[in-house]
């Protein structure tokens, strides 16, 4: 077992205060390029989450769910709502409304996002891709390859690979090198969109197990599953989104790694 | 907050006095049309904190050469404010440093700030060798013991992945890459806090253009400097900024980050910009 | 040569040179301009220096003029000559005696008095010690405004990387009072030191390029160096003069088949040293 978030010292009891808080928000998207035509990415989506507890988006296609984590992340801007954002400080922050300079803040050490797709420069290495983000926290260069390639090791990345570029790996590697690099550098809160979308049982299996570890370490996490069974064995609640939303809780079933 | 541009205009000509209402993006134009004045820079305000790094982006002769030019001081503001961390006048007072003094604004220009044109012949002196540009710059920085000059010359020589054995060799004698390389070495070698790049890497070819950005942003990620680049190139901008900047017609029409410009525009001209390269 | 006004110059012209020498001795090392005029000797030919020496000159003056520490070269006489011919001041060539010393490439040897009361005069080919690095004169203007010299520097650095020190024979670019480098003239290194803080006022004219600059008399002047590096001046060790022994100064050097022949390049110098050495 690997340790992802060594300065952080959080917990079991303070799993349970709030990280974010959603509230009414809406994106619509106006296509100028398109008679300025109106599309509703999403509207009327509130939850919140606790610190510890992973909440799952889940609805149909194109209902909005990656939009959400976006306009959390700031990468599009909702047309109304707010976002509370709950630091580590106590203090709370309007992730809508505070200025790009913050965000980049947040981004460097609180929040993280787990994209669909690997998004690197060409010419570096597995491992330097994952370690990137720790590096940029101050860790050594190190002591980051070192928990870089753990974390690879963990995920069933063969050793062979580490030093070549991911660009050339197969689909599910490359999510797996994007979901080390999401997770490597320890954040409060993380946002996965399909992490396990393209892996077998066995990867994905060892991708539920470290977010699991994650949990247990205090992280709050708001992803999107496809996978009933997936959620079921990680998430705490789920949030459907359909015209009408509902946040109903969820007896998750853990399993323990 | 390192550096703070407010109200910053610039106009080419006799201006009537009414060509910062009539020009600029609302209008469509950057000619006034009263005294036909060029209207290169529209009443811009922008900041850029410690570290971060914006790009520019925006239509041939929207001004962002121009910007960068103003930020530098290589021409003159016809109205504006520029402050420049935390700098103070004689009365502690934020200081104006468009009207500083000319020992100021050459500290500015020789140790705090650096630019990089696409032009090498802008940035590089061609009567220098290689080391004596980036002397020039440890020279201008104040230091004046020939053996760290040199050791510094060779760090930066070293530190564009160039054979330091080459230090002495003119600028003419370089391929295009490698005086893109010289003069982010001079750049650098000052230490400067902000860093202003226009267009460094277009007409190089598209391989050694990558290598130049990698090289950019590792020096960025090691050394820690903010920076300023314009460029034409989406792709530039992606890999490179945290917060990018769209121009037209002299004026900023829209500001947020990165992404955020690329994958939710809001402006009509930047979704306009964004679309095209799709 | 016939002319009704004291030193050839009328009064007017007197005026304003003595104005752009008086705001070039408040500025030590400034370049100011002045308003050149014809001379009837060929400009490049001391029309500077003769200007400034006939701007100054009194009727009490006593003149020397040299040309490479030489009080006989035709350029020295036929200047020495005009002076005196339009001015009926006493000529010498002892340096101690002189009050006014127009001199081109060299500083005399003998010690200045230390009252303050000597005047050089220096001819001035090429007034701007930046034109070798910045061709641009409005950028000259603003590099002297802010100290600017990172440039010169960079010919040292590159001369020092490439060759081990500075390869400036003559001309080596000096600094005045902490704030503007200027050209010395083409005196040799050896001379350099010895421009610092001395008892004469120092002035320089450049009738060509219709410029005047100055040095006041104490004033501090300081080779361009690198803190790490020193400066080097001609060296002349174990060297003395074919004619009259001397060490320890200036030589020209005259390659003849029978090998290099040194002499003292101050003339005046040579001949009281040969007299004394004579007398013992
Ligand atoms: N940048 C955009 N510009 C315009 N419309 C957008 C943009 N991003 C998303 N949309 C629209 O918003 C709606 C929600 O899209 P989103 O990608 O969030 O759906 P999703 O729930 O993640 O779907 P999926 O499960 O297929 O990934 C869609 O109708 C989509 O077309
Ligand atoms: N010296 C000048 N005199 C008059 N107009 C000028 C001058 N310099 C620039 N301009 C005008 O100012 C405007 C902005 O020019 P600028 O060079 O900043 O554009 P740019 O955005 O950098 O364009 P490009 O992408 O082509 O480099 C243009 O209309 C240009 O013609
Ligand atoms: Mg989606
Ligand atoms: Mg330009
Ligand atoms: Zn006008
Ligand atoms: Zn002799």
């Amino acid at each position: 077992m690997i340790n992802i978030s060594e300065t952080k010292t959080k917990t079991k009891t303070e799993t349970k205060t709030k990280i974010i808080d959603v509230q009414k928000i809406e994106k619509v998207f106006t296509l100028h390029e398109r008679n300025s035509t109106q599309v509703t990415g999403f509207s009327d989506v509130s939850f919140s989450v606790n610190r510890g507890d992973l909440l799952a988006l889940t609805g149909v296609s194109g209902v909005g769910k990656s939009s959400i984590l976006k306009a959390i992340y700031r990468t599009y801007l909702v047309s109304s709502g707010e976002i509370l954002f709950h630091r580590s400080d106590k203090s709370v922050v309007d992730l809508v409304t505070c200025s790009e300079s913050q965000i980049l803040q947040l981004r460097k050490r609180e929040i993280g996002f787990v994209t669909q797709f690997l998004k690197i420069l060409p010419r570096v290495s597995a491992l330097q891709a994952v370690a990137a983000p720790l590096v940029e926290t101050g860790v050594s260069e190190q002591d980051s390859l070192y928990q870089a390639a753990n974390l690879l090791n963990m995920l069933g990345i063969r050793e062979e690979l580490f030093n070549i570029s991911p660009l050339t790996f197969s689909g599910g590697e490359q999510q797996r090198v994007n979901i080390a690099r999401g997770v490597i550098a320890p954040k409060d809160l993380i946002l996965l969109d399909e992490p396990t979308a393209s892996l077998d049982e066995q990867s994905s299996d060892r991708v539920l197990t470290l977010l699991a570890d994650m949990k247990e370490k205090g992280i709050a996490m708001i992803g999107i599953f496809h996978d009933r069974k997936k959620i079921e064995r990680v998430a705490d609640k789920t949030y459907e989104i359909t015209r009408k939303n509902t946040e109903k809780p969820f007896q998750a079933i853990r399993e323990v790694a | 907050m390192l550096l703070e541009v407010q109200d910053l205009s610039k106009i080419y000509g006799n201006s009537c006095g009414s060509c910062l209402a009539l020009t600029g993006e609302e209008h469509g134009r950057a000619i006034c049309p009263e005294c036909a004045s060029v209207v290169a820079i529209n009443s811009i305000s922008l900041t850029a904190r410690k570290n971060e790094i914006l790009g520019i982006v925006g239509e041939s002769g929207s001004g962002k050469s121009t910007l960068l030019q103003l930020i530098y001081q290589d021409i003159t503001a016809s109205c504006g404010k520029i402050f420049f961390n935390g700098l103070t006048d004689d009365r502690n007072q934020p200081l104006n440093i468009l009207k500083a003094m000319p020992a100021t604004v050459s500290h500015l220009r020789n140790k705090e700030m650096s630019m990089i044109y696409q032009n090498p012949h802008l940035g590089l002196n061609f009567l220098f060798s290689a080391g004596g540009n980036i002397a020039q710059r440890i020279i201008g920085a104040g230091e004046r013991n020939y053996e760290k000059i040199r050791k510094g010359a060779l760090g930066f020589i070293d530190r564009i992945d160039m054979e330091t054995s080459r230090i002495d060799d003119y600028p003419e004698n370089f391929s295009g890459g490698q005086q893109q390389r010289i003069q982010i070495a001079k750049a650098l070698s000052s230490s400067p806090k902000l860093l202003l790049l226009d267009e460094p890497t277009t007409g190089l070819d598209v391989s050694v253009q990558a290598k130049i950005l990698d090289l950019i942003k590792e020096l960025q990620q090691e050394i820690g400097f903010s920076m300023i680049i314009v460029s034409h190139d989406l792709g530039v901008i992606n890999h490179l900024t945290d917060i990018t900047v769209v121009m037209k017609h002299g004026t900023l029409v829209e500001y947020g980050l990165t992404d955020q410009i690329l994958e939710d525009p809001q402006h009509p001209y930047t979704q306009l910009l964004v679309s095209s390269i799709l | 040569m016939n002319s009704t006004t004291f030193a050839f110059i009328d009064e007017d012209a007197k005026k304003e040179i003595r104005r752009s020498l008086l705001k070039a001795v408040a500025l030590p090392g400034y370049i100011v301009p002045f308003a050149s005029r014809e001379m009837p000797v060929a400009r490049g030919w001391g029309t500077g220096g003769l200007q400034i020496t006939l701007s100054i000159i009194l009727e009490r003056d006593v003149l020397k003029v040299i040309d490479q520490g030489c009080d006989a070269s035709v350029n020295a006489v036929n200047i020495r000559d005009f002076i005196t011919e339009v001015t009926g001041v006493k000529e010498t060539v002892n340096t101690s005696e002189a009050s006014i010393i127009q001199t081109r490439h060299r500083i005399p040897e003998h010690e200045f008095a230390k009252d303050e009361k000597q005047i050089l005069v220096f001819q001035v080919p090429t007034p701007e010690v930046l034109t070798t690095v910045e061709p641009d004169t409005a950028k000259q203007k603003q590099m002297h405004a802010n100290s600017d010299y990172a440039k010169l520097w960079v010919l040292l650095y590159e001369d020092t990387s490439q060759y081990g020190d500075s390869r400036i024979s003559n001309r080596y670019p000096v600094l005045i009072n902490d704030h503007y480098v200027m050209d010395p003239s083409p005196i040799p290194k050896y001379d350099i030191p010895r421009m610092d803080n001395s008892p004469v006022l120092q002035l320089f004219g450049a009738g060509r390029e219709k410029r005047i600059y100055a040095i006041p008399p104490y004033t501090s002047v300081k080779p361009l160096k690198f803190d790490d590096r020193e400066f080097k001046v001609e060296s002349f060790s174990g060297i003395s003069c074919e004619r009259c022994g001397a060490q320890n100064v200036f030589f020209d050097e005259v390659r003849r088949e029978t090998g290099n022949h040194y002499f003292c390049s101050d003339t005046e110098y040579c001949d009281q040293h040969l007299e004394k050495s004579n007398a013992s």
